[in-house]
Formats: C-alpha cells, structure tokens, sequence
C-alpha cells in the first residue's frame, strides 16, 4: 500500500501576488491558495481569473496544489480552479454528508467540462463547527475523493465562543474524534496548526518541530501551515530521523532473530521487542522510504523549475 | 441468560503458553487470573504447539485459585476457540476486536463448544479488546453483540498507537478520546469498564511494583476495578491498589453512621469534621459511595480468601506428597 506523504500544506492567500509567485520555492509537500481568508468579495472576481495560473505557479516544484473555496461559493471556485494540476479543494465548514455530496457533484461535472480525469480532484472536508464534529463518520465517508481531513481550530474556537489559545486545552474531544474517526475510515487527519492553541509570532524552529512532533502524536498526519517557516519543521516532524532508522532497522534484526530462536520477545536496549514493536517499526521504517520516494520527486521538480526560471526571457 | 457470578480480575499475569516455566510457576503469583497466551507472545511457527497446551495448561494456572483466561490470535479465531474451550477456563481475550460480526461468531462458537463439552451455558466469558481506531468507531455495536462481555475497555497500548500512528511514551495522553468512548460504552451498556487512567510513564517499565501500585490506585479512584500485567512484580501492588484500605473502610463505616443520624434528624445534607478534623459533606451521594465501597472490600477479602485457602490446599499436598 503507497503511503500518503503530505506532511506540509501551505496555506497561501490567493490575493498576495508575492507569496503566489514564490512559495514553489518553500519545500511544501502541498500548497494551498486560499480564496477564503482575507480577500473581500470585490476581489475574489480577479483572484479567480488567475488562478489557474497561481495553481501552475505553486506547484511547479513538485507540490500538490489545493485551492480553499468559498462556503458561499463553491460552483464559482471550483469554476476558476479547475485543472490538471489541481489537487483538490478544501471545503470549508462540511457539517454534513448532503454538504460534501454537493461538492462532490460540482467536481464532477466540472472535471467533465474540463477534460480532467473523473473522480481525481481530491475534497478536504475542513471540520469548523459542533455539527461538523459530530457528524464527522457521515462527512469522511460521503465521497471516495476524501482522503484527508481537517478542523480548523481557529474557526470551531470561534463558532463555539472559545477563546483562541485557551488553557486548558477546549479541542481534546474534537481532535480525538477526527483523529479515531479518520483512522477508522482510512482518511487521514490533518491539523490546521494556527492555533493549535498556540500564537504563531515568535517561535524558532525547535518549538515549530515540537509543536507538528505533538500533533503527529496525536495521530495528525500533517499540517496545514499558516507561514513559510512553518514548513521545514513540519517535514522534519514528519519524517523519520536517521538514527530512528537506524535504531528501528535494528529493532527488526533483532526480532527476526528472536523468531528464529523460538520466542516472540527479546530484550533490546532496556525495552522488550515483541509483535506490535516489531510493527511499528515496520511502519517507520517504510514511512521513511516514502519520504525519501517524495523528497526525491520534489527535489527533481524543483530541478526543472529552477533551470526554467534562470533560462526562462 | 442466567446471572454469573461476577469474577474479580484486579490483576492478572499474561504469558506465553510456550514457556512452560511461565505457566507453571504463575499459580502461587496471587493473580486473580491468569492470562494464557496464544497471541503476540507466541511466534507464528510455534502457534499449533501453543495451541495444543491449553487444556492441560488450564488445571496448573487454576490450582492457586486463579481464573484461567486465553489470549487468542484476531485470525486464528476458530482453531484457537476450539483449543481453549475446556472446563475451567473463565475467560477467552479477543485482540483487536473491530465488528460485530466477529463477537457474534465467537458466541456461536463458544456456545456449542460449551453444550459439546460439559460448560455451564453461558459460563465463558468474551474479553473484546480495542486496539485499533476502527474498534472505538464500532464500540457500542461490539459491546452489544453478546452478553458474554462483562467487562470492556482498552483502546490504548502499543497496538492502538501503531493503528493512529502515535509514539507510546510522549507525555500527554494520546489515547484520551478513544478510553472515553468506550469507558461510555461500557457504563451506557451496564459492563464494567476497564482502563488506566493518565499517569504520566516515558520508561515504558512493566516491572516496576511503585508504578503498578500508583496505576491501580490511581485507577481504582476513577471507578476502574480492572488490572494485568506481564510482570510479576505487579500482582501484589494492583491487588493492593484495587483494594479499598483499612482507613477507607473505617471512613466509610463512619460515613455511614452520620448519615443514619442525618436521616433521623430530617435533613438531607450536613457538614460536619471526619475523625481528622476534615470537613465533610455527607449526604445520599457520599452514603452511597461509602456502601459501594464497603461492598467491593468485601468481595476483594473473599476472593482473597479463596486464593490463600487454594494455595495453602496445593501446598500440604505437595508436603504431603513428600
């Protein structure tokens, strides 16, 4: 089975001309254009003329572009986003299957339009509401185009009146269930790391690899990042260290061993090696080979992109 | 079916049946059960061997009053059933339970194996463990599918970490969401709910006796009676843990004894100073709770009772023996 890596999702504001032209360049495994945040109604109408060319722009080094739609506005988004380099989109506020299976519809008939392969543009449901939490099982499984999911914590705070950053921690039941459900239904969980309780000023990137290292521990497997300097950290939490792999590579000497002297537990560096140690190193293990697999992809796209730049009138 | 009777399983070792030193020493550990396993602790080339030691493994875990319960493999469901199934086995451990379905085939199973074989029907009780995210999701539906599960918990552990993806030792509580929905299950569906509350452990010991002590303690405080372990360092200190101590029982006693004054005088709450000069409430809530605690003392010193006498049973025959 391919492991999902999408360790990093940029969030770019589509109406920052800057960001668009440059965040290619910032090692994101996704880039998200954000048609919602930040861009009064009278601009949206320009922001949508070129934004298949910002989608072409931000994924040139190799990233999965996504575009946040409009609640209010998904036909229209959806409209001007659609592409063959378009991931997928965020929908903003899901609260229900009947919601997503709109935008499921919407896809669809635009893929149609335009020549794009059926069934490939990807939803993120992001959860922002009790409702959304709630109903989360009947969103995830309303459209075989999820394949990760998000709640957005800023917007639940606010929907909830909650105020952001709040200790103690107000999300433990809604990030556990998005987390359990996700799992369960074999999408993955992503979080939208501003807040995560946290102000984003101010924070190097230890802090920025401990705080995407906490929310991988609580079964994320990613992060939506609010910023550029978000994204190294990110990957780093992400992806197995060399002495991990080492030391797991190790792990699974061991055990092989261990089974092969008829037992199925072994000491090894003051832990006890059994079964699901054995697993979880599996796991890790070829968690960093599919890294690896992305970074190269990456990194041989941002080959080309660079050359085009430099060569480019 | 008819009522059993409620087995008390504040601690309990599990070991590989393979290693017949394990299995044959366990029996004076004190363990209210004693947990065969066929599962992760037996290598896959040994599995039939395993299999073909439960019936007579089941006498040798029983003789110090232990209840017998087996650990079975998720995949080998049938062919372990039909190996464990025998008179005086109390328990079978499901591992990774995720359906329905599953628990319900396992009933069927269990059920005729006990009219085959001479079992009271009924008798052999289902432990469903959750260990994967998509256990938790279907909580209430496996609680429901038999009435062979008495008691219900998990959805922590090495296995639930892997499943979500999460380290095990990280300092906060990974597995918060998931223990509370099914501590929810249990309680909405009147079993007894079984988890570790979060004591914060980044050593991952299971051998350390302190530790076990302050996780049964701490357990017991939050309404869990539930224990096991791999070490037997820990039976005595979750046995102890479980147990209410004296000072709670003369609390409770006292407890009690204001509130037959409280409820002559006509009042429903009155404050008042414990035998340490405490303030106290006592009202129907805390009379209740001293009663429940009396209650369970007096089935841990029974069961208590049964282990030393068992034990003290073996022991003069084999003095007698020589």
């Amino acid at each position: 089975m391919t492991i999902l890596v999408r360790r990093s999702n940029l969030m770019v504001p589509a109406s920052q001309h800057r960001m668009i032209r440059w965040a290619w360049n910032r090692n994101a495994d996704a880039i998200t254009i954000d048609l919602q945040d930040g861009i009064p109604d009278a601009a949206l109408e320009t922001a949508r003329e070129t934004l298949q060319s910002a989608v072409a722009q931000v994924g040139k080094a190799g990233a999965e572009v996504f575009v946040r739609v409009n609640a209010a506005y998904v036909y229209a988004d959806v409209a001007a986003a659609m592409c063959r380099d378009l991931r997928g989109i965020v929908l903003p506020g899901a609260e229900s299957r009947q919601h997503v299976a709109e935008a499921d519809a919407i896809l669809t008939e635009l893929e149609r339009h335009h020549g794009v392969e059926l069934g490939s543009t990807e939803i993120i449901p992001s959860i922002e509401t009790a409702a959304g939490v709630w109903h989360i099982r009947e969103i995830i499984t309303a459209s075989p185009r999820i394949r990760q999911v998000c709640i957005d914590e800023a917007e639940l705070a606010a929907s909830l009146g909650i105020v952001q950053g709040a200790d103690p921690d107000p999300f433990v039941y809604a990030r556990g269930r998005l987390c359990i459900e996700a799992t369960a239904a074999g999408v993955q969980p992503i979080a939208v790391a501003d807040p995560m309780g946290l102000s984003t000023e101010n924070l190097s990137h230890d802090d920025l690899v401990q705080i995407a290292t906490d929310a991988r521990n609580l079964g994320f497997k990613g992060l939506v990042c609010p910023h550029l300097n978000w994204v190294n950290p990110v990957n780093d939490a992400y992806t197995p260290t060399e002495s991990l792999v080492d030391y797991y590579t190790q792990v699974r000497e061991v055990f092989a061993q261990a089974l092969a002297a008829g037992t199925a537990a072994a000491p090894f560096a003051g832990r006890m090696i059994d079964v699901p140690v054995d697993e979880w190193a599996k796991d890790v293990l070829a968690m960093s080979a599919a890294c690896a697999a992305r970074d190269a992809e990456k990194q041989t796209a941002h080959e080309k992109a660079r050359i085009w730049q430099e060569t480019a009138p | 079916m008819a009522d059993h009777p409620r087995r008390l399983k504040r601690s309990g070792l599990t070991m590989p049946i393979v290693t017949e030193r394990f299995i044959n020493n366990a029996w004076h550990r004190g363990c209210d059960f004693i947990n065969m396993d066929l599962e992760d602790s037996v290598p896959p080339n040994l599995k039939d061997v395993a299999r073909n030691l439960v019936r007579q493994s089941i006498p040798v875990v029983n003789k110090g009053g232990a209840d017998a319960v087996c650990r079975i493999n998720h995949d080998l469901m049938e062919a372990d059933l039909n190996a464990a199934v025998w008179p005086g086995l109390m328990m079978v451990n499901y591992p990774k339970a995720e359906y329905a379905h599953e628990i319900r085939r396992m009933d069927e199973i269990i059920t005729r194996l006990e009219a085959e074989r001479g079992i009271r029907p009924g008798a052999i009780e289902i432990g469903a463990n959750i260990e994967t995210a998509v256990g938790v999701a279907n909580a209430y539906e496996i609680v429901s599918a038999s009435p062979r599960i008495r008691d219900f918990g998990g959805a922590s552990g090495y296995d639930m970490s892997r499943d979500l993806g999460v380290e095990m030792f990280v300092g906060f509580d990974q597995f918060v969401y998931g223990k509370g929905e099914v501590e929810l299950t249990a309680r909405a569906l009147g079993v007894e709910p079984h988890a570790a509350p979060f004591t914060p452990n980044l050593t991952g010991s299971v051998s350390d006796p302190d530790r076990a002590f302050a996780e049964a303690d701490a357990a017991r405080r939050c309404g869990f009676r539930i224990g096991g372990g791999l070490h037997p360092n820990v039976v005595e200190p979750q046995n102890r843990g479980f147990t209410p101590t004296d000072d709670e029982v003369a609390d409770a006693h006292w407890v009690l004894e204001q509130y037959r004054l409280l409820s002559r005088s006509g009042d429903t709450w009155i404050q008042t100073e414990d035998a340490t000069g405490q303030p106290r409430i006592i009202d129907r809530y805390e009379a209740a709770r001293a009663q429940e605690l009396l209650q369970w003392r007096a089935l841990c010193e029974e069961r208590d009772r049964e282990k030393s006498e068992a034990i003290s049973r073996v022991r003069a025959a084999e003095e007698h023996a020589e």
